[in-house]
């Protein structure tokens, strides 16, 4: 493969980043807007991308100096979900974010996340790794702080840039301990490396609990529902869909990395996805916000994630990999779907700016008569998340606790059939959203609403029929949950 | 003692200070100096370990890096502390409470 493709890949979102900030800062308005700059940029990656997929066959590796970087199946898969969420959070926010101040600023960053993740999916050595993480949680940061005019917004923020760079700071002392260690950042030399090794444990654990942070493993979760419930919903998404999945995919890499020398990372990721699983669920179980459930059944299904993994890591079979990158998937497309159909909600009441931006439960009633598209995909969505067949959310909990009884263990049974009741329990916090939806009587504010633009509706049925096809056609992102599995394995050195 | 054994006992030193002014401190502007004061431990750690490995040049290099990184942080940190004295009319960051459940 040409080596351009994987660097413009990651190049050219930053190097649109600037444009759209500076034509919405020109003094007369023109007709290319902030969002079209941001739309058409994110055109030239897609193409840029489907060049790359079109000519992948084996992991690519790129060496600049000492920064590494190295195009796999994992890589593919990030990027693949960051593209999607963020096009579609772009295409999203047009109306979502008009006439707010800095809406230029807005897109910007979105590309600069964008890119970031990219980045990160494709580093391969621990710096460079971090360098991209940090970047990307540099914009969310300024993201999630976004309406700075709102006191519960620069709450959330504070709350989150303080336990995310103390994440970030124990990352980097982790990096360092692994230097003095190992002489080595690159991911695949450290892997190989020999010799004394009792370090090592210590870094690992800096770096479960650094990346831990953005992935939000249970105590140190508590910036996450504050820090989605008051972003912008496109914003939202795109953190519930692709960032945790970013910090993820880091954390995985540099376990990967580790996999030889320190600790066992099957049982820790399968201790933690359990305890993710429930904490999350019984969180949810008392919100009446509905970003904040969202934010807090996010949070249980990164457990199911990391069960998933964790199974395939223990075990050394591809399967329980498989089903955790699938559901990582999945979830990237049903909860931005969620969130998305949330916030035309929200935008529909007209709750975007001002003292009242919450919307509780009660203000969804009879929200399916009004806006039946709306009302029936956060339906799917909502039914999807909590593993309902034939969605997309059940074919990849299926794939994981089928791995998980595979495995013939006892004690990976029980996990297994706690992780199904919960999936039970779920429904009992997204089945009263349901059924308020679909009541009879409007709220108050349900009766003031206004139409809604294409431009909100076009991502929210988008994704709606991804996530159908996908339910109903689970084979129909085999071409990126393959390579990815590959790859992992072939990075924990085939267990 | 060698000078290395000052460096790494210099980055607990650092570290330890910032994470208590970081769970002590109630002034928001503070916090954010915690933070500074754990990160410049950690400079000084990577600083350290490329020296103990041999590989000096990467190990500076890197230390300059986080200290890019990590100004951009200050930066949006103090950002946010601004509009945060201007909202809320202090920098207590026990007043930052309201988001609960």
């Amino acid at each position: 493969m040409n080596p351009a493709v994987p660097v413009s890949l990651i190049i050219v979102p930053l190097a649109a980043s600037p444009l759209p900030y500076l034509i919405g800062r020109l003094p007369r308005r023109i007709f290319l807007t902030p969002r079209w700059i941001a739309l058409a940029a994110l055109a030239v990656v897609w193409v840029v991308f489907a060049l790359m997929m079109r000519d992948y066959v084996a992991p690519v590796t790129l060496q600049f100096e000492a920064v590494a970087f190295q195009v796999d199946g994992l890589s593919l898969l990030l990027a693949a979900l960051a593209l999607a969420l963020g096009t579609l959070a772009v295409i999203y926010s047009g109306p979502y974010m008009a006439g707010q101040t800095g809406e230029e600023k807005y897109y910007a960053l979105l590309l600069v996340l964008t890119g970031a993740m990219i980045g990160l999916a494709c580093a391969a050595d621990l710096f460079n790794l971090w360098v991209w993480f940090e970047a990307m949680v540099i914009c969310t940061y300024l993201l999630v702080a976004f309406y700075r005019q709102r006191p519960t917004s620069l709450e959330a923020g504070v709350k989150y840039l303080v336990q995310s760079a103390v994440g970030s700071v124990l990352v980097v002392l982790g990096i360092a301990l692994v230097l003095a260690q190992t002489g080595t950042l690159d991911l695949a030399a450290i892997r190989q490396a020999t010799g004394d090794a009792t370090l090592m444990p210590v870094a690992g654990a800096l770096f479960l609990i650094g990346f831990g942070v953005k992935l939000a493993i249970v105590p140190l979760h508590t910036w996450l529902p504050d820090a989605y419930a008051e972003s912008p919903s496109g914003i939202s998404a795109v953190l519930s869909g692709v960032v945790t999945k970013a910090g993820l995919v880091a954390l995985l890499r540099v376990a990967a990395a580790l996999a030889g020398i320190t600790l066992s990372w099957g049982v820790l990721l399968m201790a933690f996805g359990t305890l993710n699983i429930l904490v999350g669920n019984l969180l949810a179980l008392r919100q009446t916000q509905i970003k904040r459930l969202l934010a807090y059944s996010s949070m249980s299904q990164i457990g199911y994630m990391l069960l998933g993994l964790g199974i395939g890591i223990y075990t050394g079979e591809s399967s329980g990999i498989q089903g955790g990158l699938f559901h990582a998937l999945n979830h990237g497309l049903m909860k931005g779907l969620a969130f998305f159909a949330v916030g035309a909600v929200l935008y529909a009441l007209g709750r975007l700016s001002g003292g009242e931006h919450t919307l509780g439960i009660g203000d969804l009633r009879g929200t399916a008569r009004r806006y039946p598209l709306i009302g029936l995909a956060l339906t799917l969505a909502l039914l999807s998340l909590g593993g309902v067949p034939p969605l997309a959310g059940f074919m990849s909990k299926w794939q994981i606790f089928a791995a998980g009884v595979g495995t013939g263990t006892g004690w990976i049974d029980a996990l297994v059939i706690f992780a199904a009741l919960n999936s039970v329990l779920s429904l009992a916090y997204y089945l009263p959203v349901i059924n308020m939806l679909f009541q009879d009587s409007s709220s108050t504010a349900g009766q003031t609403a206004r139409c809604l633009p294409v431009a909100i509706v076009l991502p929210v049925v988008l994704l709606a029929v991804a996530m159908l096809v996908v339910g109903l056609w689970p084979g129909a992102l085999m071409w990126l949950t393959q390579p990815a599995t590959s790859a992992l394995m072939a990075a924990f050195g085939g267990l | 003692m060698t000078p290395l054994h000052v460096a790494a006992t210099g980055a607990l030193v650092l570290l330890g200070i910032g994470l208590y002014g970081l769970l002590a401190l109630r002034n928001l502007i503070k916090v954010i100096i915690a933070l500074q004061i754990m990160v410049k431990g950690v400079v000084l750690a990577l600083v350290a370990a490329g020296s103990i490995s041999g590989q000096i040049n990467l190990g500076q290099s890197l230390a300059v890096t986080l200290i890019v990184a990590d100004t951009i942080v200050a930066v949006v940190g103090l950002a946010l502390a601004v509009q945060v004295r201007r909202r809320f009319g202090s920098l207590d960051v026990q007043e930052l409470s309201t988001l609960r459940g």
